[in-house]
């Protein structure tokens, strides 16, 4: 008669993904992205002139200085990316020492990161003061402001990647480790951006509903949502084929305890709710019906982050490989190679 | 100067634990496992326990995303790889580079620390009563590390052989 297995945990075959980052840097990497991505769609708007042409200026007069307030939707990115940054701080161990994070970035991502955030957030805030204020003396409309416009464009990219990178640079875990994830933190970055730029525009009135420029954000809109969408799969097909690990973070979210994370969070409220509801909002004419989409859409944005950083299970080193099959740790595998005993069997 | 290194042997060590005690004795003063810079890693049913420390790595990865350059290495004392207290942000990075889960964040100091030879003295060799844990030479070490993988190979031929 065969004895019964130890437990999971004691065979050491429970899928341990990483504790050390939380939800304080998805909610970091999710400001950052849709703000950077917004302020990538914001920027395209404001150099194409598509929205914002025969618009009639909204703006209040505040203790005697005019507020513009035409293009706060589509320059307000930076902001979100100011309230983001907070977060890493937060997190840190010693927080008051955040400043000493640009001291290597010869080697290191974090460093290189702190350097592209800090330059975004200041060319990004005062392209977003100057749309704020509109200053004789600034000269709004000189073609100068387009090297600080560029410059923040470039970065705005750098910032939306860099998400990614932060994790792709860690190196030791394999389902971060490919290039397919700065892509895919990239195009979410997009869609959750320029869904955030319709939503504010939509609120406050600055285009309606019916107008060209609105149905065009729409379409690409879904153009970048479908586009995640296969970068997603591209992403979890390969990680699942990297290594053991891989195949335990995919399984963890897809089957696993995470799979609410996954299905619910990400699959429903970030891809399927936001194109159907779309879809209906367009052949019904209705308004409202894209605002529910645009709030599951922000929120399957974070689910995304929140769901790939907690899926995040280190590689096996070697000797840890060796030591299961020498002791036989392993059990219930698939492979022959895995456990001694069936080498045995398939020998006989 | 001869380059040292710590070397574990597993098969000796009866999963007392002295090693994370007088470690975090040494390093905090506070006799407190939890903050030790060595952890036994123990399977029960098998009874096997494994001593795991930092290996010092060649091509270190929390040297390489280390934002602060406070986990550097020192090619003058042992080439051992350290973390400065003073400039650690405790961003955990290294943590979860390290493939061998190594540097430990300490709640207390709030900041990442890591094994550091105690300058040369390892008081985890020090105080083993199985000596377990050895502090050698680094070709001492590889020469007993060729024989240990080449024992444990013939072994899994063995057992694959039937």
């Amino acid at each position: 008669m065969e004895t019964e297995g130890a437990h999971p945990v004691r065979r050491g075959k429970v899928a341990r993904p990483q504790q050390e980052w939380n939800w304080i840097i998805a909610v970091y990497l999710y400001l950052a992205g849709m703000g950077a991505g917004s302020f990538i769609i914001g920027m395209l708007i404001h150099w194409t002139g598509v929205a914002f042409n025969p618009l009639p200026v909204p703006s209040i007069e505040f203790l005697g200085v005019r507020f513009d307030l035409a293009k706060i939707p589509i320059f307000w990115g930076p902001v979100m990316v100011s309230i983001g940054a907070p977060f890493l701080i937060l997190d840190l161990g010693i927080k008051w020492r955040f400043f000493y994070a640009c001291l290597n970035p010869r080697a290191s991502w974090v460093a290189r990161g702190f350097i592209i955030l800090s330059i975004f957030i200041v060319f990004g805030l005062a392209l977003f003061v100057k749309s704020l204020f509109s200053f004789k003396w600034l000269y709004p409309e000189s073609g100068l402001w387009l090297i600080p416009e560029g410059i923040a464009f470039v970065f705005a990219f750098a910032t939306a990647l860099y998400t990614g990178i932060l994790l792709k640079a860690t190196k030791s875990v394999p389902l971060w480790n490919t290039p397919l994830l700065p892509l895919l933190f990239l195009a979410s970055a997009l869609s959750t951006g320029s869904m955030s730029i319709i939503l504010s525009t939509l609120a406050t009135g600055l285009i309606s509903y019916d107008a060209g420029a609105m149905k065009m954000l729409t379409a690409g809109e879904q153009i970048f949502i479908l586009t995640e969408g296969i970068i997603l799969y591209l992403f979890f097909s390969r990680r699942y084929k990297a290594s053991e690990q891989g195949k335990d973070s995919v399984r963890l979210l897809v089957t696993g305890k995470l799979r609410f994370v996954f299905w619910q969070g990400i699959i429903l409220l970030g891809f399927v709710f936001p194109i159907v509801l779309e879809w209906i909002s367009k052949h019904y004419q209705n308004p409202a019906l894209l605002f529910i989409a645009g709030i599951s859409l922000l929120t399957g944005g974070f689910f995304l982050r929140l769901g790939i950083l907690q899926a995040g299970i280190k590689d096996q080193i070697p000797m840890q490989r060796l030591m299961e099959m020498q002791h036989e740790l392993i059990q219930n595998s698939k492979s022959e190679y895995r456990n001694p005993k069936q080498i045995r069997i398939s020998k006989i | 100067m001869e380059q040292k290194v710590l070397v574990v042997d597993q098969e000796k060590c009866t999963g007392c634990r002295q090693c994370e005690l007088v470690c975090s004795v040494y390093h905090t003063g506070a006799s407190n496992p939890s903050r030790s810079r060595v952890r036994v890693v123990k399977w029960e049913q098998e009874g096997l326990y494994l001593p795991m420390t930092c290996n010092h790595c060649e091509q270190a990865y929390c040297v390489e995303v280390c934002p602060t350059k406070a986990c550097h290495r020192e090619p003058e004392k042992d080439n051992r790889v350290i973390i400065d207290k003073n400039l650690c942000i405790g961003c955990r990075t290294c943590i979860i580079a390290c493939p061998f889960g190594q540097p430990f964040f300490d709640h207390k100091e709030r900041v990442t620390v890591k094994c550091d030879y105690c300058d040369g003295d390892p008081q985890c060799v020090a105080f083993c009563n199985v000596r377990a844990i050895s502090y050698v030479d680094a070709d001492e070490s590889n020469r007993l590390k060729r024989r240990e993988f080449a024992n444990k190979i013939a072994d899994l031929l063995k057992q694959a052989r039937g």
